[in-house]
Formats: C-alpha cells, structure tokens, sequence
C-alpha cells in the first residue's frame, strides 16, 4: 500500500479532531470585539492574573526541584538491582503511570486532612501539637504533584545510570579518586542527560497540571490551568480562555525549543 | 559504584525504599476509606462495613457512568488502534525529516497541555453538536490516546527484519500476503500493548471528559470529580477502588504481552 | 529435485544511485545448472549485480533473461529464483518447517504436498527431526540449511546466495563450503554466488568473476583466474602475490619485454591482455614460484623473516632498493634472517599485467 495513503487516515483525524480545534480556540484570542490584542493586555495587565502566572512557575519549580532530589535513590537502586528485585521496583514505579490523576489526588485528599492518618501520625510521634494544615495550600498541591510526576524524573534518571560504564568509576577509583570526588568528577555528570530530560519534562507537565491543584489546593493556589478552565466553565470567556491557552503553550514550546537545543532529545524519553 | 561503602548502601536502599512506599502506598489508601460504615470518609475508618459497595452498584447514575467509561474507552481504542498502527507503518517508510516531523505531529497531544485541549475539544464540539455526547468524548479521548499507538507499534516494527520481507516476497508473497503472514504476527504484541494503554488513559482521562461529558453522559473519572465537590461520601472511595482494580488487571495483561513481545524476537 | 535450472543471460545491464555508478554496463550468460561466483571487496558491485538478478533492484539500463524469458520488468516474486540472504532472514515466528514450506503455502500448494515436500528437502539437508524446531532453537550452521532449504524447496530456476557463510567461524565455513558443493551437485540448479573470500570462490565455483569499482574484471574458470590474472587487480586478489612496478617495452605474440625497476633488469614473460607499450603494469610472481640460488643471474637479496609452516616455511624477503616480497618454499633450516640469496623463477610463472583493465565496460561471456 502506497504510504501516503497509511498516513492519510491518521493525519486527517489529527487534523480535524486536535489541529482544527486548536487553531479555531486560539483564533479566539484575537477575535474580541473589544479588540484584538485586549485579552493578552487583561492578562499581562491584571497583578491577579500575574500573580497566577508567577504561582504557576514557582510551584512547578518547587515541584522539579523536589523530584530531582527525590529520584536519585530510586534510580539508582533501581540501576543496581537485577532479576526479582529489579522488576518488583521497576513495576514500582510503572505502576502510578496506570492510575488516574483524580484517583491520587483523592487519596491524598483523605491522606493530608485536618483529621487525617498523615496528621495523626506526626501528633502522635509529637512531632507537632496541633494539625497542620496539609490542604487547601501550596504544600497540599506540591506533595500531590510530587507524587504523580515522581516516575517522569525517576525513568529517565535511571535509564542515563544504568549507561554508565561501570569501568569509569573503577578507572577514577584507582586514579586515586575518594568517593566524593568519583561521584562528583564523573559519576554525576554523566547523570546530567538523565536529570536534565527528567526536569525538563517534569516541569513542563507541572505547567499544564489542573487537577491536582484543583482539589489539593482550592481557590488559595491557583494555577494557569485552573485559570484556562475557570475562564471557560464559570465565565464562559472565551477569548480570555484562548488567551491564557496560547502563553500556557507558548510557554511550553519555548522551554522545550530551549532545552532541545541544550541537550540531544534523547530519544528514550519519550518511549514509555 | 561497586565499591560503595556498606553503610551508604543501605542509606540508598532505605531511601528507595521509603520513596518507593510513597509512590505506592498513598493510592492504595483509597481502599480502606471504601469500606467505612459511616457516611463520611474516614481514614482510617472507625467501622467496616461493605454497605458502600452496595450503594455503588445499586445507583443508577455511578452505574451509568461506569457503563460509559467503558463504552468511551472501547471506541476510543478501536479507532486509535486501527488508526496508530497505519501510521506506525506508514512512518516506518518514511525517512529523515518526513519521518521526524510527521511523528512530533502525532506526539503533539502529549506535548500540549490537557486543559488547552480539552477546552479546544469543548469548543469546536459545541459548533458541531458533540458536545455531550459519548461519540465526542470517544474522539476527544482518541486523540490522546493515538500517540501512545504510534509509539508501541512503532516499536515493535523495528523489531520486524527488511531481509524478511524480501524473502518472504521472493518466496513468491504478494505484498498483502507478506504483510498478513509476516508483518502482522510480529507486531501483534505492539498493537496489543498499545490498546492496552490506549484503553487505561481514556478510562482514567478526566480533564476532557469534564469538559465534554453532557448531564446525562458522564464518565467514571466526571463522576468521581463531581462527587468530590458535592457529595463526599465514601461511595467515591468505591469508585475510586474500582478504578484502582481495573488498572491493575490491564497493567499485569501489559506486562504479560510485552514479555512475548520479546520471546517472538530472532 | 528434477530440471537442473536454467540459462542466465544479462545483456548491458547497468545500474546508477543518482551520480553514483554502483554497475557498469555489463554482460553476463550463465549455462544452465553452472555455479558461478561473485568475487570481490565490499562496494564491488557484486551484491548489486546479484539484487539485479533476483529482481529487488531495477536496472538503470540492460535486460535480465532467465531461460527464455525475459524477466527485466518483472518484480522478484514473478522470477521463480530462490535467494539465500547473508543473515538467513529466517521467519522467527514460524518452525523450521513452516519456514521451509512458505515459498509453497504462498503459492497454494495443498497440505499432504507441501508436507512431502518439505520432508523431502529435510531428508537432503540431513535436518529431519527439525521440522518442528523453532529457529532460534538451531545452530547457524543448521539455519544456514534451512535458509537453503527454504530457498530449493520451490525448484527456483536460480538459486541466488549472497555471502550465506560470513556469519559462520572459519572451521564450519570450511565443512559448510563442501557441502555446498556436494548439494550442488546433486541439485544441479544454476547458482550465483557472491562473496568476499577467494578461497571459498576457488573452491566451489566453476566460474568466478572477479568484480571491483562496479566491474567485471575477469570472468573465467578457477585456474584461469589463478594461472592467467587479467590485471593486477584480479592477480592481487587471488591467492597471494608479488606485484612489481614495470615498464612495458615491448609486447608481441602474448610476450612482453618489461623493465622492472625493483630488480634493475629487463625481464621477459608471458603478457595478459591488455599490455601495451606506455601503459602501467606489474610483474606479478607467486610467492611459491621464487627459487633461491638456483640461477647464476639471480636477482639479489636478503632474508628478513622466516615463518615456520611445518614443511613449507614462509619468507619475507628484501630486494636491494628496499622493495619486500614473499616467498614460499619447502623448508631449508641453513636459511635465516641474514641470508643473502639471490631469486629466479620458471620463464612460464611470471606473468606481467596491466594496471587497470582495458575493457572498461562490456566484459564478454
């Protein structure tokens, strides 16, 4: 069969069912009739909007930060292991990608309230007197968040360590390299790759989260997504909506344009 | 580092251990909280009880959506399966910056956040009167699921040989034959692998369900969201629990298939 | 196994990539039932030429004909050929059995008949309790087979193999090569065969052409080759050589009188082809054809390196203007590094050819 006519079925459903759609939302942007250009100057104009902006990168920030911290171990033990063990860690980690987003974030829901198990714990171990306040803030969406986006920064972490050639660390080692020096001469940046895929796809899917911080944060941490669709559900301002879409994208596309010409895509990152 | 002094290798091993628990654990919370006998969620719950389970079963609308998850999730696959693997070939023939370009095309709705999506689906099926309707949501979560097709099959047709093709061609097949006797059953586990995950996004989707599902047409995932903000009763937790089931029956017939993905090979 | 193949008969064919000239217009007839190999380095033309034949390349020009059909616009699957390809390109989803029967599945052949069949090329390649064998299950070696089985079983009127045996380690090439041999003779089919190696080509074929730079060179039978190089470059191919820098003065009735400047004297020997007064040429002479000491006019040297062999011993050797050569003799012990000899030959074993062959572009039959 001719390829264009594989292609053809695929490429015309794209077309109509996500380019079209898009194409047509983002037109929204520019058709106000109270002016082409007013709904980006209503963002970029309103310190409430701006504040929702700065939230948004300031939690998705946090957030990357945290999961880089958080994957080291993981992947790294995760590089070691072999037979049994590995894949009992592996589904570990492959296990959260088949849950719902709603489904976490509910439980953390019931984890994280006034009177739940979490705060419970740390009143009976004295670590506080009084429960803290888990939801309904940025930390309540953070650990969420964490928690979802942990395996993006885990996977390509581990797939940049299990590449190391194990002679290099054994070369620097009877060079007379310590342990510090090893990791942080050689064994760390060739980690780099692996860190720098997993931030930057952590961070980016960070931007677009809505869920999350709907139900973990409420209306005291509000993000870009949340924006879009609050423009749209309970205003039903469009071009307002179109707006914000267009900057989260923009966004988006920048960061990885810029990332894209810092590092050589790895192609491992996209293969699930 | 396989000179790693012992003590750092069992801080590392603990500190795996305990971020694994994390990633784990907090999901399986849901559970417990379904079976609470009171009429609020508790964690722990003060009495067991299974009378939830009843009421989640016995309820029309839970039961409905429940039914149109399924049936958004069937359509959704069938035509991302049929769809993605056409494309998966179709690319494989294709070389350099076609290849490239045409393949970020389908990636695209990975890469575009969920919430610009789903409210340019609300949009244009608001135009054309799919608003509401399990066909739309069928396409809206299609879309999101079709990259991951392209993906899987797209794998696994690397792993199909060229020489055999020309043999199998110089034996005498027609490119049809060759195509049904040699392609195909080398890429079935793909393609199988692919519907698999295909049906798990749509089931879990949310974002574009909420935005496309219609009063009487929700989904599971609409459901649940809904409940949270109206109604929190440990019914949620049910459905939630179910939710949690159905992955892992896909997530152990995933790994089954994709373990003979790799016994087929040369 | 009846009908022994057919004819081959490549009239100017020729293929370009673009600028690129991977076959020069060439000429090719092929007897029935012939084994002929495709001699040559890597980017020779030889597996072009061979993918020609078979039909999974089009020509840029010239015609292919297999008996009397004429096949140039015919697809692979149209030819009736059978190939073997270098890694086998074995079904891995399918038996041993159902790998060998697909050429006949695909054509419709009943179950009982195919069934037969199939055991009966089992039988010839000594593989009858493999039938149901999963292919990863064998041995390179038994692959090889079923890969040739697969390609026999539907009585191709040419059998195409393209270098089969380079996954093979040296000492089952050898055993493999044999039997290669032997099948042939019993199937008779007419064969092209292409590989890289020249001591498989010497040992199994009945016709070598030796192809470089997208050209037959020489095409002629195994002793022609070796006694008669056409040019330098099929005598450095072939077996092992000397070759000497000379300039030809004179050539007539097959003789030619060459200065070799290695030697600092004239010599006189049989010509190739192609040697012509103002041409580059060489004085090629077979290491196993130098004498030592056995002429009073030798031409001086000195020992550098003797390599044990058993009863023939290998000798590097060094001419006065520094230039080195081999030679190989029965073994002589008062020979050593140091020895000065002097070196002389048979009239009939030298041989001087030219540079580059003449008949740039349509090699006869």
């Amino acid at each position: 069969m001719q390829t264009g006519l594989l292609l053809a079925p695929a490429l015309l459903v794209l077309a109509t069912v996500f380019v079209i759609p898009l194409a047509r939302l983002f037109a929204l942007a520019f058709t106000d009739p109270a002016g082409t250009m007013v709904p980006f100057e209503t963002l970029l104009g309103s310190p409430v909007y701006r504040q929702v902006a700065f939230n948004t990168l300031v939690v998705a920030g946090s957030v990357t930060a945290i999961c880089a911290v958080l994957a080291w171990p993981v992947a790294y033990v995760l590089s070691r292991l072999k037979g049994v063990w590995f894949i009992v860690a592996l589904y570990g980690v492959l296990f959260p990608f088949w849950i719902s987003v709603l489904v976490r974030t509910f439980a953390w829901m019931l984890l994280l309230e006034r009177n739940g198990p979490l705060n419970k714990l740390l009143m009976g171990s004295g670590l506080t007197d009084s429960p803290i306040s888990l939801l309904f803030n940025n930390t309540g969406v953070m650990i969420g968040m964490v928690h979802v986006l942990l395996p993006y920064m885990i996977l390509p972490l581990y797939s940049a360590m299990s590449r190391i050639d194990r002679r290099l660390l054994l070369a620097s080692d009877g060079l007379g390299a310590g342990l510090l020096d090893t990791f942080r001469r050689v064994y760390f940046p060739l980690c780099l790759p692996g860190i720098a895929g997993g931030a930057t796809f952590v961070f980016l899917l960070s931007l677009g989260f809505f869920i999350t911080p709907a139900l973990l944060g409420g209306a005291n941490a509000i993000t870009l997504s949340m924006l879009i669709a609050n423009f749209v559900n309970e205003r039903l301002a469009w071009s307002l909506a179109a707006a914000g879409s267009i900057a989260l994208l923009a966004i988006v596309l920048l960061i990885m344009g810029l990332t894209a010409k810092l590092l050589p895509l790895d192609k491992g990152m996209f293969a699930k | 580092m396989s000179k790693l002094p012992i003590w750092l290798r069992m801080i590392s091993n603990a500190a795996a251990s305990l971020v694994l628990g994390f990633l784990v654990l907090p999901i399986l919370a849901v559970v417990p909280a379904s079976f609470n006998k009171a009429s609020f969620i508790a964690l722990p719950p003060r009495n067991y009880s299974g009378v939830w389970y009843e009421r989640f079963f016995e309820d029309v609308e839970w039961q409905t959506s429940l039914y149109n998850s399924l049936q958004v999730a069937v359509i959704a696959t069938a035509i991302a399966v049929v769809l993605g693997t056409l494309a998966a070939i179709g690319l494989r023939r294709l070389s350099g910056r076609w290849r490239a370009s045409i393949t970020a095309l389908f990636l695209a709705p990975m890469i575009v956040p969920v919430v610009v999506t789903a409210v340019a689906l609300y949009r244009s099926a608001l135009d054309v009167g799919l608003s509401g309707t399990i066909f739309g949501m069928s396409l809206g979560h299609m879309i999101l699921a079709l990259p991951f097709v392209v993906i899987n099959v797209g794998i696994a047709l690397r792993g199909v040989d060229d020489n055999w093709l020309k043999a199998a061609s110089g034996l005498g097949g027609g490119s049809w034959t060759v195509f049904r006797t040699i392609t195909l059953p080398n890429i079935v586990p793909g393609i199988v692998g692919g519907a698999i995950f295909s049906f798990i996004t749509s089931f879990d989707e949310v974002v574009v369900a909420v935005f496309l599902a219609g009063y009487s047409n929700k989904t599971l995932p609409v459901k649940i969201w809904e409940s949270i903000r109206l109604e929190f009763t440990p019914v949620i937790a049910v459905a939630a629990t179910m939710m949690i089931v159905l992955a892992i029956v896909l997530f152990a017939v995933a790994q089954f298939a994709s373990r003979s993905q790799g016994n087929s090979a040369r | 196994m009846t009908n022994t193949g057919l004819p081959l008969r490549l009239e100017a064919i020729s293929k370009h990539y673009g600028k690129f000239l991977a076959l020069a217009p060439t000429n090719l007839d092929v007897a029935a039932g012939e084994f002929l190999t495709l001699l040559g380095p890597s980017g020779s033309g030889k597996t072009t030429l061979l993918n020609l034949i078979a039909g999974y390349v089009e020509p840029t020009a010239g015609t292919v004909a297999i008996g009397s059909r004429d096949v140039t616009g015919l697809p692979a699957r149209l030819r009736n050929i059978g190939m073997v390809f270098q890694n086998y390109a074995l079904f891995p989803h399918m038996t041993v059995g159902q790998n060998i029967a697909y050429g006949l599945s695909v054509r419709g052949v009943s179950k009982a008949e195919s069934h037969r069949r199939v055991a009966e090329v089992l039988a010839l390649m000594q593989l009858e309790e493999y039938a149901d064998r999963a292919i990863q299950k064998m041995s390179g070696g038994q692959q090889q087979r079923v890969a040739l089985a697969r390609a026999l079983i539907i009585e191709p009127d040419v059998l195409l193999m393209d270098e089969p045996l380079s996954a093979l380690d040296k000492q089952l090439r050898r055993n493999v090569q044999l039997e290669l041999r032997r099948l042939h003779h019993k199937h008779g089919r007419t064969t092209i065969y292409v590989t890289h190696d020249q001591e498989e080509a010497l040992v199994l074929s009945d016709r070598i052409a030796v192809m470089n730079d997208g050209r037959i060179h020489q095409l002629g039978s195994v002793d022609d080759i070796y006694d008669r190089p056409a040019n330098a470059f099929v005598a450095g191919f072939i077996g092992e050589s000397n070759l000497f820098a000379a300039t030809v003065t004179s050539v007539s009735d097959g003789t030619a009188i060459v200065d070799v400047e290695a030697f600092r004297r004239t010599i006189r020997a049989p010509a190739a082809p192609g040697v012509e007064p103002g041409r580059p040429a060489r004085l090629l002479l077979r290491p196993e054809h130098l004498l030592f000491n056995h002429a009073d006019d030798g031409v001086p040297a000195e020992i550098v390196e003797t390599v044990y062999l058993g009863e023939l011993s290998q000798y590097g050797i060094v001419l006065e203007n520094g230039q080195s050569l081999i030679a190989r003799q029965i073994t002589d012990r008062s020979i050593q590094a140091g020895t000065r000899v002097t070196l002389s030959w048979k009239p009939d074993h030298a041989r001087v050819v030219a540079e580059s062959s003449t008949t740039g572009g349509l090699s006869n039959a």
